[in-house]
């Protein structure tokens, strides 16, 4: 054999070996979860479960917790809001799917359509679990045909979070009841605002597109009609309300985009004083500006309770590991888990067994000077209502945010960026 | 016995008269088949599949519907594409003339005999090319920010009004411009510097004998000299500036993917992103993909045109 041919038989007896190798892996992997899809058969240690979040669950913790408890371990992928969603959508059509992946209610819609991309739950005995959720919380994850495709994590009940040192300076009272008596429609929350403003010449809110969003998420129906067959987004009196007020609240908010570095530097140097506040936002205020502990406090809305936020834990189909993931998913959103997330992070349990539990109704919170936001936010998610979002609610928001945008600049007057804001809609969803 | 072929033409070991001619036709085939395999793979299949997804309504992880043109003939309607498609050439002359400018300016500065250290310069010129692009737009966008911005603050400290940089579209495309500027200026100096050190310097000693000073040898030796490297340098800064992205996506933040509240600066690259990654609509942004790919080729062509004839002159 001349050292040529010699070379190549080896070059083709690596080939071969790992190729063998490499379907060994495979076939492996298949084998690991074939027993394990039957419930309360022995879970596997000392595998890697892959989680894509857009980090704002607050379940990082019990997840590490819960792998350092079972010996496996967890890695996160982190992005943001968006990119997160239009990733994991390719990613389902690709096969290179994560093990646990987040889906945010505004998204859930859109998930909803093609459930049969992940796991159904109930294969794990989901449904036993069924009545320790907020029925419509539990919904979301439910796809048509009865499919459980995502366990509920938190509810994100709204209130709001006032800035007491700058309330005082403008000559406002700061106990929590005396401020709720400041307003009782969204019409005096902004008169009080344009006084705060004319007296010290700073901002009130931070943003026009939060006062939209939580108006927006007062409303029911939102921008379909209650059974999602029809869009109402341009007939719905409460969505023109809540865009007209937010048009109003322009001229006293600071013009930030929520989430914006900008946005953030504004929150920690207290450049505006009222910072409307789902209860995740407490988690998301204590992280960005740890450096106001104490100056802030909690109070209810001028009007009503509503819903922003929250997201389904999802196992993709294409997970190697689903009864593990299911394992750890249905553990770190248990109630007790849930308690203690909140405690440690302010994102509220979906689990209303907790919502007479007085450690969850005495919780007061030090940062934001002994609130009690355990009965506050308690109180604003049992009001809760089950709102139809739809698949496209997410692009539809989009543009009326753009449109409140304009008026932020002064490019367009509020009747003039309606008329654009429902043009705009329409040219995308058309 | 196939593999017995092969084995003889990897060998090399000497087959009859016909086999041998018939691995001397097939070895130019195989010394450029990696090329074309990597294009065939990464090039062209993209290319014909993404044609192929334009005539659909084409929902990654559900129904996909054959609906022909439709999806082009919705774009030729739709303002925002046309909106997109002005931002874009709009951000393309301002990011590139000045660019192309300022770039020949550089090179004769750092062509220039009497300057020192000149590695340390040529090589410091290139940083800003193989510096992150989304490291450029994160730090041009704080730079330009409205409240905390450290231009803002340099405006007002001399008296200045502060400006919204994000909010008119001059402002915002000029902000976008400064970032693709500031990246691909030293890149095109060094090539414009590579350009200028093989013209003759018999043509400068036969300028300076006929009087021609420093300025004058520049715009009648160099210039002139320069002529096929503007050319290919303005091809291959059309080519990019027509699909500009990451910049504006970064400037826009949260809004980034409209590119501002009124579309003020969302290129075309950015609108294909916004409908197909955004909201899911595939078969439109392929659509939008092939519109970009045959203005990028209309550009190129008058540009090779336009260039070839002030060349020629």
């Amino acid at each position: 054999m001349s050292t040529g041919r010699k070379k190549l038989a080896r070059a083709a007896a690596i080939f071969a070996a790992v190729a063998l190798t490499l379907t060994a892996c495979s076939s492996g992997g298949d084998k690991a979860s074939a027993p394990a899809s039957s419930a309360g058969g022995k879970l596997p240690t000392g595998q890697t479960l892959s989680v894509w979040t857009f980090g704002a669950t607050g379940l990082e913790d019990s997840m590490n917790k819960w792998a350092a408890d079972t010996g496996n371990k967890v890695e996160f992928k982190k992005s943001e809001f968006d990119p997160h969603h239009e990733q994991l959508l390719t990613a389902l059509a690709s096969g290179a799917v994560p093990d646990v992946a987040v889906v945010e209610t505004s998204y859930s819609s859109l998930f909803k359509q093609s459930a049969q991309y992940f796991t159904d739950l109930r294969d794990f005995g989901a449904d036993s679990i069924k009545s320790d959720y907020l029925d419509w919380r539990w919904a979301q994850g439910v796809a048509d045909d009865g499919r459980v495709f995502g366990l509920p994590t938190d509810v994100g009940g709204l209130a709001m979070a006032y800035r007491t040192d700058l309330f005082t300076a403008a000559g406002l009272p700061t106990d929590a009841p005396s401020v709720e008596k400041l307003w009782s429609s969204w019409e005096d929350f902004l008169k009080v605002g344009e006084e705060y403003k004319a007296k010290t010449g700073k901002s009130f809110l931070d943003s026009t597109g939060v006062l939209f969003q939580t108006l927006y998420n007062q409303s029911d129906p939102k921008l379909y009609s209650a059974d999602g067959k029809s869009l109402v987004y341009d007939t719905n009196p409460q969505i023109k309300h809540a865009f007209e007020i937010a048009a109003r609240g322009s001229s006293i908010s600071a013009k930030l985009g929520a989430f914006s570095p900008e946005w953030n530097t504004a929150m920690a140097k207290g450049d505006y004083a009222v910072q409307l506040a789902p209860a995740w936002m407490l988690n998301y205020i204590q992280g960005q500006a740890p450096e106001t502990s104490g100056k802030w406090s909690v109070a209810n809305l001028p009007v009503g309770g509503g819903n922003w936020g929250g997201s389904q834990l999802t196992i993709p189909k294409a997970s190697k590991n689903a009864a593990l993931a299911f394992d750890m998913i249905s553990k770190v959103l248990s109630p007790a888990n849930q308690l203690a997330v909140f405690k440690a992070t302010g994102n509220f349990p979906s689990t209303p067994s907790l919502y007479t539990d007085p450690a969850l109704t005495d919780y007061k919170s030090k940062f934001f000077s002994d609130a009690p936001v355990g009965i506050i936010y308690s109180e604003s998610a049992k009001k809760l209502k089950p709102v139809y979002e739809g698949p496209k609610e997410r692009q539809m928001m989009r543009e009326f945010g753009n449109a409140l945008g304009r008026i932020d600049t002064g490019d367009e007057t509020a009747a003039q960026a309606w008329d654009s804001a429902l043009a705009a809609v329409k040219l995308e969803i058309g | 016995m196939p593999s017995d072929t092969s084995t003889v033409t990897l060998n090399g070991v000497v087959g009859s008269p016909r086999r041998r001619r018939r691995r001397a036709s097939l070895t130019p085939y195989l010394y450029i088949a990696p090329f074309f395999l990597v294009f065939g793979v990464f090039g062209l299949f993209p290319l014909l599949y993404t044609a192929f997804i334009s005539l659909w309504d084409w929902n990654p992880i559900g129904d996909k519907t054959f609906i022909g043109f439709q999806n082009y003939t919705e774009l030729f309607a739709d303002p925002r594409f046309w909106n997109a498609a002005g931002n874009t050439l709009s951000i393309w002359a301002i990011s590139t003339i000045p660019q192309l400018i300022a770039a020949i300016v550089m090179a004769a500065v750092l062509n220039n005999a009497l300057l020192r250290a000149k590695t340390a310069f040529r090589m410091a010129v290139l940083v800003p090319n193989i510096t992150s692009v989304v490291a450029i737009g994160v730090i041009f966008t704080q730079l330009f920010g409205r409240d905390y911005g450290m231009i803002n603050w340099l405006l007002q400290s001399v008296g200045l009004d502060r400006i919204d940089w994000q909010a008119g579209r001059l402002s915002s495309q000029i902000a976008v411009s400064m970032m693709v500027m500031w990246r691909w200026t030293g890149y095109n100096a060094l090539i414009y510097l590579a350009a200028m050190q093989s013209i003759p310097s018999s043509l400068y000693e036969a300028a300076a004998i006929d009087g021609a000073n420093k300025v004058r040898q520049f715009l009648s030796v160099t210039i002139p000299q320069l002529r096929p490297t503007i050319i290919f340098t303005a091809i291959i800064s059309t080519i990019g500036g027509l699909q500009v992205f990451a910049e504006p996506l970064l400037f826009g933040g949260q809004g980034g993917t409209t590119g501002g509240a009124s579309r003020q600066f969302q290129t075309l690259a950015l609108f294909l992103y916004e409908q197909g990654f955004r909201n899911f609509k595939f078969g439109y942004g392929s659509a939008i993909a092939w519109a970009l790919f045959v203005i990028i080729a209309i550009a190129t062509v008058v540009n090779l045109k336009l260039s070839s004839r002030i060349a020629s002159e």
